[in-house]
């Protein structure tokens, strides 16, 4: 017995119980002492010339912390806090300082779509207890962003009595783990209204996610408008009201932005396209036809890969939506490709015949063609792992980044290929997994990729399995994904949050919680921060659902098995 | 190309629209529209009941404000031109079958008779000629669920509502008189507002039950006014009390839609919080590890060998009961752990000192409970464990759920009760979540998978009863426990799927879903659609653009 309570003395974190940050910063030192924040707190800024998107962040957190509003999970809500009120200090101000010379800082925006390879969103924090200045500094208006949505973690009301109950607070040099820390959502099987996708960047700012991977089209619709191909849109949005504006596209990537949100657009190519038949009929192949052998889903219908004109009319659509954006990266998809479509194809049969090419070869050739549009803008291809593992594909510039979805154990393979990769796997990530099946006359469907991935399975995904140490490089990161089929603004907040922060916590803090322990190890030091998150996101609107009773998330530790 | 041009030329179709299906239907294909200064008739009605009178204003609101296009292509433009030359509407007409004699009784009133005594058949007509329409029923409830279905017949566009069905004959009753829906309030609070929410969606369904898990081990939102401390103690917070108003409200709501409050207070397990104010009738409070002494955290239970306990329990059953004027009651009494009371000492003295096993003083714990609600003109409900796992004296009159799994009915049936058919392996909305626990990171839900409205849907009711039994089941109900849920997935938790049941036990199993005869995806988009113009979040079911193309998406497409 005593043997027994030593061991699992020296497996647990020394985290402080119910220390609310998530992510959890990867050097941490608090106290457990009450500081009040001053009716009077303000956010000072110590250059000149601020950016105005810095200014708006700090304007948003200043609201945030007296809006918040939240009681610590605690039984009592804080109650037992409040005996300390009396003599705790009060915080007046928080001083923003940019460690290297102000004319250079640039907007969050700018700093927001970096190259991955070059992105600094690292800072550090000081919170005194004795109700001195406490420190947000960082390289970048970016870091100080992060080091801002820190700060907005730290705090709880009592009875009216705004206070954090960890001073004091040293972070030193917090910066992520891995470059890319994601979210997908599928704005084409259903749509999603613009202030939707906009509580969704809310919610993915709190947690530090920093790429919003938007599938935007797909076979069933097209809610995007082209300037240069007003037909899409017209012919394939589901309604008028249902789809995007290039107005409503540049107030999503300036949101994202100020967020220190990267918007990685995806035009899925060339399966998935469908929905160009509704204005492009003669640009598709076996259009509508049964889906059961044409498509994983209805409907059926894919882009004539190896007619040249489909090869320029797709690159042209795909060069008119990446350069109105300002991220260096750009998704042409290539998933799911169905080849029994071009089996079926007369005019695809009659090109590759003319040509002597297989069809493997004209994808190749695709591709070359859409990349090469891309690549003229400056912008780096970014394409699901199909293209590397399954066709062949010759042409892909080395840059080129490789999502994995199929599977978390197609990870190596394609890093071994030299590629690097943003883990979107399946089995851990995808959002949609275990709520039945889409397909409408089947009593006992459930989804393909059954079970429904629980926060705590995603928790437990190790970005670095079989990777070998010399290719860790490659691995950028990892997302979390929402395809729609049986989504909407219904229920987008309570399938998304707080599941999705799962990855966002793996990919920014890595797999050492910041006193040295296993950040898996100690799921269970989680679970209150992610209770903690999970009721902050509730109190500005974003409605993430429960994990547990309330009894539960009050009781740390006391509902686990 | 033509086989799917086929498909979809078969089924647009608005009769289709209506959930749960009618037992006896029959459709035309003229276009009628409703005229603007339609109005619904009750002047055959002597002294209308109020409630009637507020369901009427409703379904004109509902007309008016569902502005539901219809989900096809084009979204119903292509009809303009027949609508242009359409009859239209101007009155709907109720009134009561001949035999209907005397003061008509309320909705409200009628909602709560004796489940086996609810009339709720009608019929309604739709000529195409614009001649008035009309809905006669044999009931107050009747007229009330004929205007739910005529509330479901219309479509919107261009701000014309209108129907290209006409003429439209229906001739509707339910096969099974209990369709309920039940919501556990005490794993996580929900407000009456969304508890209102629910009522409304449930109605629009022609469901007859609420049933209210009310409390449960984790807190005590209901105040009882004989026992404030049990709230006053056991809620999340004092905001988040169901008032004896709230109570008020909540009731008054559900029988003016036509739907019995079903009230639950599950004895004498899942009953730890009582412990915060009462902690002398609660055995093993917060015993650790919790998995030994329950099925989830907190552990406690009362302790019903004690004299002072059962009292105690009665006289809260009875103060509660008396507050609702539904004739039926549930004591729960599932889930019940033995090592709890093996290991409290207060129980072990008590057993000692009667001589009795721990089933026996279940039993008479159970019968003192039970007398209290027979007293006062209530039937029991009970969870199956008190029928299979113990030997009780129940009343023969006890009403028993089935919920551990559908294989359970027969034995129940076996012993001679009546049954509802709540089995998790079907109805289960909160299946398929993952684990709720903490420090599991594998954990699956226990009752995994996810139950699909499809799934739910292919339930038999009677699968493995004899003739004599099926008479039985008095019908079935979704569930939703709420260890995982809140006000801010509710909706999405439940609608539509929770409407699989609604039909299943209005129409009759067998509702085919492969059959495109009856293309049930459609009609459920319909409800869904329906339901999110009137607010409530019911989930997409597939991409709107199946949604818009009935069957295309279908399997065998």
């Amino acid at each position: 017995m005593p043997r027994f309570i030593t061991a699992i003395v020296l497996a647990l974190s020394a985290i402080p119980c119910c220390l609310s940050i998530w992510p959890i910063p990867r050097s941490l030192d608090s106290g457990n002492q009450i500081l009040k924040l001053s009716g009077s707190f303000d956010i000072s800024i110590n250059f000149t010339n601020p950016p105005q998107d810095l200014l708006d962040a700090v304007t948003r957190t200043k609201y945030s912390i007296q809006t918040d509003q939240l009681g610590r999970l605690t039984v009592g809500r804080g109650s037992s806090d409040s005996t300390a009120f009396g003599s705790a200090k009060t915080l007046r101000t928080l001083m923003l300082a940019l460690e290297q010379s102000a004319s250079t800082a640039q907007p969050i925006a700018t700093e927001a779509v970096v190259a991955l390879d070059a992105r600094d969103e690292g800072y550090s924090l000081s919170v005194p207890l004795d109700g001195s200045a406490g420190v947000v500094s960082a390289n970048t208006t970016l870091g100080l962003l992060r080091g801002l949505s820190t700060f907005e973690q730290l705090w709880y009301t009592y009875d009216g009595t705004i206070y954090t109950n960890y001073a004091p607070l040293t972070i030193v040099n917090d910066s992520p783990a891995y470059a890319y820390r994601g979210f997908m959502l599928d704005t084409a099987r259903n749509f999603f209204s613009v202030s939707d996708i906009k509580r969704t960047l809310d919610a993915m700012y709190l947690v530090k996610i920093n790429t919003f991977h938007w599938h935007i089209t797909d076979s069933q619709s097209w809610p995007i408008q082209v300037v240069q191909f007003p037909e899409l849109a017209q012919a394939g949005a589901y309604s008028t009201n249902q789809s995007y504006t290039p107005s409503d596209i540049q107030d999503v990537v300036t949101y994202a932005g100020d967020r220190g949100i990267d918007v990685l657009v995806e035009i899925d190519t060339p399966g998935h396209t469908a929905i160009i038949g509704a204005s492009h009929p003669e640009y598709v192949a076996c259009y509508l036809s049964d889906w059961i052998t044409f498509a994983s889903e209805p409907p059926a219908g894919q882009l004539r890969l190896a007619d040249a004109s489909v090869t320029n009319f797709t690159a042209a659509v795909l060069a008119a939506v990446a350069e109105t954006l300002p991220s260096t990266m750009f998704s042409t998809g290539g998933d799911e490709l169905n080849t029994a479509c071009y089996a079926a194809d007369g005019p695809t049969q009659m090109m590759l015949n003319e040509s002597g090419r297989t069809l493997f070869e004209a994808l190749d050739i695709f591709t070359s063609a859409t990349h090469g549009a891309l690549h003229a803008l400056g912008k780096t291809a970014v394409v699901w792992e199909e293209m590397v593992l399954e066709y062949n594909t010759t042409t892909l510039r080395n840059d080129t980044i490789v999502m994995v979805w199929i599977s978390s154990d197609d990870a190596a393979a394609v890093v071994q290929r030299g590629y690097r990769i943003v883990h979107a796997p399946s089995n851990y990530f995808y959002l949609d997994c275990g709520a039945g099946d889409p397909i409408g006359n089947d009593p006992t469907g459930n989804s393909w990729c059954d079970p429904f991935k629980t926060w705590q399975e995603s928790y437990t995904f190790n970005p670095l399995a079989n990777i070998s140490s010399a290719q860790v490089s490659l691995v950028l990161g990892g997302e979390q994904l929402l395809w729609t089929e049986q989504s909407g603004p219904e229920n987008l907040d309570s399938i998304v949050w707080p599941r999705a922060a799962s990855s966002a916590e793996i990919f920014w803090t890595g797999d050492t919680l910041p006193d040295g322990f296993d950040r898996v190890g100690n799921i269970s030091e989680a679970l209150p921060r992610l209770h903690d998150v999970r009721y902050r996101m509730v109190q500005r609107g974003i409605k993430a659902i429960r994990l547990q009773p309330e009894w539960c998330a009050l009781r740390p530790q006391m509902c686990d098995e | 190309m033509t086989r799917i041009f086929l498909v979809v030329a078969t089924v647009i179709s608005a009769a289709y629209a209506l959930w749960p299906l009618p037992t006896d239907f029959s459709t035309g294909t003229a276009a009628l529209t409703l005229a603007s200064d339609f109005h619904i008739d009750i002047s055959a009605i002597p002294n209308p009941p109020q409630d009637l009178l507020d369901a009427i204003s409703r379904t004109k609101g509902y007309l008016q404000t569902d502005q539901l296009e219809a989900l096809v292509v084009d979204r119903g433009a292509s009809y303009n031109q027949s609508l242009q030359n359409a009859s239209s509407l101007v009155s709907l007409v109720l009134s009561y079958d001949s035999g209907v004699a005397g003061e008509p009784t309320s909705i409200s009133e009628e909602a709560i008779d004796d489940i086996d005594s609810r009339v709720e058949g009608y019929t309604l007509t739709v000529p195409e000629d614009g001649s008035a329409a009309t809905i006669k029923a044999n009931s107050t409830l009747g007229l009330f669920r004929g205007l739910t279905t005529f509330g479901q017949l219309w479509y919107d566009l261009n701000n014309t509502t209108y129907t290209i069905e006409a003429p439209i004959a229906i001739t509707d009753s339910p096969v099974f008189p209990y369709r309920g829906f039940m919501l556990d309030t005490s794993r996580n609070y929900f407000p009456v507002s969304d508890i209102l929410r629910t009522l409304d969606a449930m109605s629009w369904v022609k469901m007859t039950t609420f049933h209210w898990h009310m409390v449960d081990s984790q807190s005590f939102p209901l105040e009882v006014p004989e026992f404030p401390e049990l709230s006053l103690n056991g809620a999340y917070g004092p905001s988040l009390v169901y008032s004896t108003n709230d109570v008020q409200t909540i009731v008054s709501y559900a029988n003016a839609r036509g739907i019995d409050v079903l009230p639950e207070i599950d004895t004498p397990g899942h009953t730890a919080i009582i412990a915060q104010a009462y902690p002398e009738h609660v055995a093993c409070p917060g015993a650790t590890p919790w998995a030994t002494y329950a099925n989830e955290p907190p552990a406690g239970q009362l302790r019903f060998a004690n004299a002072n306990t059962t009292n105690f329990t009665a006289s809260l059953i009875s103060s509660v009961s008396a507050r609702f004027p539904g004739k039926y009651f549930s004591t729960g009494g599932d889930e019940l752990n033995t090592e709890c009371y093996a290991i409290d000492e207060s129980t072990q003295a008590d057993l000692n000192t009667t001589g009795k096993t721990l089933e026996q003083a279940l039993d008479t714990f159970t019968q003192t409970v039970q007398s209290v609600l027979e007293d006062s003109g209530k039937t029991p409900v009970v969870w199956e464990e008190m029928v299979l796992d113990f030997n009780l004296t129940l009343s023969n009159n006890t009403i028993v759920m089935v919920w551990i799994s559908s294989a359970d009915a027969a034995a129940v049936a076996d012993k001679g009760f009546r049954l509802v058919q709540a089995p998790s392996d079907y109805f289960y909305l909160d299946c398929g979540a993952g684990g709720w626990v903490g420090a599991n990171p594998s954990g699956n839900s226990w009752c995994d998978p996810f139950k699909t409205w499809q799934y739910a849907y292919s339930f038999d009711p009677v699968a493995n009863l004899t003739d004599a039994q099926a008479k039985l089941v008095i019908g079935g109900e979704h569930l939703l426990w709420t260890e995982q849920s809140h006000a801010s997935n509710l909706d999405s938790i439940v609608w539509p799927r929770a409407a699989a049941s609604a039909e299943l036990f209005w129409s009759g199993p067998g509702g085919n879903i492969k059959n495109s005869v009856f293309p049930d995806v459609p009609r459920l988009h319909d409800v869904a659609f329906r339901m999110t113009q009137r607010g409530v979040g019911a989930i997409a079911l597939q991409p709107l653009w199946c949604a818009l193309r009935p069957g295309v998406c279908d399997l065998t497409a």
